[in-house]
């Protein structure tokens, strides 16, 4: 009886120490096989700016940090991301848009390349319901749940916002205007054509 | 001690009066807000018909920036006319830019204090813009009713008597419940107690000491002792091999974000999409850490939470990222990165694709992200291991509508099987898949 007692005392303080391995709160856990887990190539989403992190299975030494640094000292901040670099163009269907964000009269001209294509509606409408509708609400109406709190978003089917173009919607949401921001970093050109149609149903309806 | 039926009645009437009293409160606050719009509606100075015309240019055209008597995105308007000549609105709401570029004084200070924002222009014909002042001096003439309509139309000052009525309706529940458990401990001991009591007077006294000196050798039995080490062996063992599987799996890994950015403000209570700051999440591999360019589309006007003044110490940080100066609103040169910790670490040896899940397989973020809307701070809530994303690929169906790759590939796999097409007939378990 003594030995069986003795045997599971065991079992239970090895299995309390493995369950100090688990992640919980701000500990990850302890990694089964770290050299697998962390990348040595730069990872553009995480970066170790620590250069002693991973010092105690360091692989190659001679670099002079541990195995899991994982920073581009050349550039700012040390990150492993970067933008492009200013003037560099895009592989794709369109050029660059270039009118500049004062120049909003400019745009009204613009053609919308789905121009009378009733087939991309409902395209326009999901990305509408994804990137517009929480400030200018699911019908135009600038009633969206943001909307409500921010205040000042004119309706789509009222007054001079009605007759705005095509080019017009296309720049604003580009540029952004007044108080709206830019969306062109979240939007590509093709999306925001498709946005820019299902909008002018909306200012119709 | 009170009889038990007492009890239970009592308990009935309270329960069953709740509704009613509930019921009362949320039909006088419907009252009020009634009562509040008719005071609005008396007036005689103005012609009724041109303050009606002026009231719906307003609402549609004016009421998105401006209030009567509270600044919002414009200033407040009530008693405008006292204030500035009627020649002078007209040519602002025409063209407020024209104006503030010929050099007019109080356009430019109104301009300056206002944060530079422009006003649109309007193109509204003289008798429009004035039905429009007509209106704002009717309702400035009924100063205090306009004051009643924006205390009570404001959502906090409906929706707390609902909310009162909620947490009293929980009370009562729990009283009720409470009361309940009481009446059935009252009715279990009198039943324990009349057996007892029947025992102890078959047995002649003896019974309760006898019974506890047998309960004394039954705890040293050696029977006993084995049944206790067995169940705590396996329980350890058991808690053994659990935490030899979680080695390596961060699941419920929560650290501390730099912000102290809520999913469920954002993505829960304002119900903005994922994909609007996720925007990798449907194109590229990673979902993407919104750059905080996206935080400013809304954090360059919304400035505090819960629409106190000031800027919250959180929002405060991300202008400071980005160099921005809610006063002036300008940006500096003077940039940093917000070092946000990363949750989901999935080992550089494992090769997942957001875009393949979410935008092909049409997925939900919270199949495997868990219920995100509802996280102040967000845990890895998916174990993320490889027999968690193998289990997944044989029990799920390829989602194949609508979409013209798949056409052929269907086509061959039913002329094998009648089962769906799950992933794993399309070489969703094969190892290069995702090891390479």
């Amino acid at each position: 009886m003594r030995k069986a007692i003795h045997k599971t005392l065991v079992i239970a303080f090895v299995a309390a120490l493995i369950v100090g391995c688990t992640a919980k709160g701000e500990d990850p856990g302890t990694e089964f096989s770290p050299q697998m887990y962390h990348s040595t190539a730069y990872e553009p989403l995480s970066q170790v700016v620590d250069e002693s992190q991973g010092d105690w299975l360091d692989s190659n030494p001679e670099d002079g940090h541990g195995e899991f640094y994982n920073s581009n000292p050349y550039n700012a901040h040390g990150m492993t991301m970067r933008e492009p670099v200013e003037g560099t163009v895009r592989r794709g269907k369109y050029l660059p848009y270039r009118i500049a964000k004062d120049s909003v009269a400019q745009a009204a001209g613009l053609i919308n390349p789905y121009e009378g294509n009733p087939d991309i509606i409902p395209q326009g409408k999901a990305l509408y319901d994804r990137f517009c509708d929480h400030c200018h609400g699911a019908n135009g109406e600038g009633d969206g749940l943001v909307g409500k709190v921010l205040l000042g978003i004119p309706k789509y089917n009222v007054g001079a916002t009605k007759e705005l173009p095509a080019g017009h919607i296309f720049h604003v949401i580009t540029h952004g205007i007044r108080r709206m921001g830019a969306h062109g970093s979240q939007l590509s050109e093709d999306e925001r054509w498709k946005i820019v149609s299902y909008v002018q149903t909306l200012q119709n309806q | 001690m009170p009889k038990p039926y007492h009890l239970v009645a009592i308990c009935m009437a309270i329960f069953f009066s709740t509704p009613v009293l509930l019921g009362q409160e949320s039909d006088s606050s419907v009252v009020e807000t009634d009562s509040a719009v008719m005071v609005n509606d008396t007036d005689d100075v103005f012609d009724p018909n041109v303050v009606s015309a002026g009231k719906e240019l307003f609402d549609n055209q004016c009421a998105v920036c401006h209030q009567m008597t509270k600044r919002v995105v414009g200033p407040a308007l009530a008693g405008i006319s006292d204030r500035l000549e009627e020649e002078w609105l007209i040519t602002w709401i025409r063209n407020s830019q024209q104006l503030i570029g010929s050099g007019d004084e109080y356009a430019n200070q109104i301009f300056n204090d206002y944060s530079k924002l422009t006003m649109q222009a309007f193109d509204l014909s003289d008798s429009e813009i004035k039905s429009i002042l007509t209106y704002i001096k009717s309702e400035t003439a009924n100063g205090s009713a306009v004051e009643d309509v924006v205390a009570v139309s404001s959502t906090t000052s409906v929706s707390v008597p609902q909310e009162d009525g909620f947490f009293t309706a929980v009370v009562v529940m729990i009283i009720f419940s409470g009361f309940l458990i009481l009446v059935l401990l009252i009715l279990i001991r009198s039943v324990i107690t009349k057996h007892k009591k029947e025992k102890h007077f078959n047995e002649h006294g003896g019974s309760v000491i006898d019974l506890n000196a047998k309960e004394v050798s039954f705890l040293k039995s050696n029977a006993f002792l084995g049944l206790v080490v067995f169940i705590f062996t396996a329980i350890a063992l058991k808690t053994l091999i659990d935490g030899a599987f979680s080695i390596g799996v961060q699941q419920g890994y929560q650290p501390t974000q730099p912000i102290n950015y809520s999913h469920k403000v954002h993505a829960g209570d304002f119900e903005i999409d994922c994909n609007y700051c996720h925007t990798g999440v449907k194109k590229s591999r990673s979902a993407n850490i919104p750059s905080p360019n996206i935080c400013m589309n809304c954090h360059t006007d919304i400035k505090n939470v819960g629409g106190q003044d000031g800027i919250s110490p959180e929002i405060s940080k991300i202008y400071a990222a980005v160099d921005y100066n809610p006063d002036t609103r300008e940006y500096g040169t003077n940039t940093k990165p917000i070092e946000w910790v990363r949750v989901h670490n999935l080992p550089d040896l494992a090769y997942f694709n957001h875009s393949q899940h979410v935008d092909v397989a049409e997925m939900e973020c919270q199949t495997c992200h868990g219920p995100i809307q509802e996280m102040d701070v967000v845990y890895q809530y998916s174990n993320l291991t490889m027999g968690w994303c193998i289990n997944c690929h044989r029990e799920t169906d390829v989602n194949t509508k609508g979409n013209g790759y798949y056409d052929n590939l269907v086509e061959l796999h039913n002329e094998k099987s009648k089962e769906p097409m799950k992933v794993e007939d399309i070489g969703g378990l094969e190892c290069a898949k995702c090891h390479y």
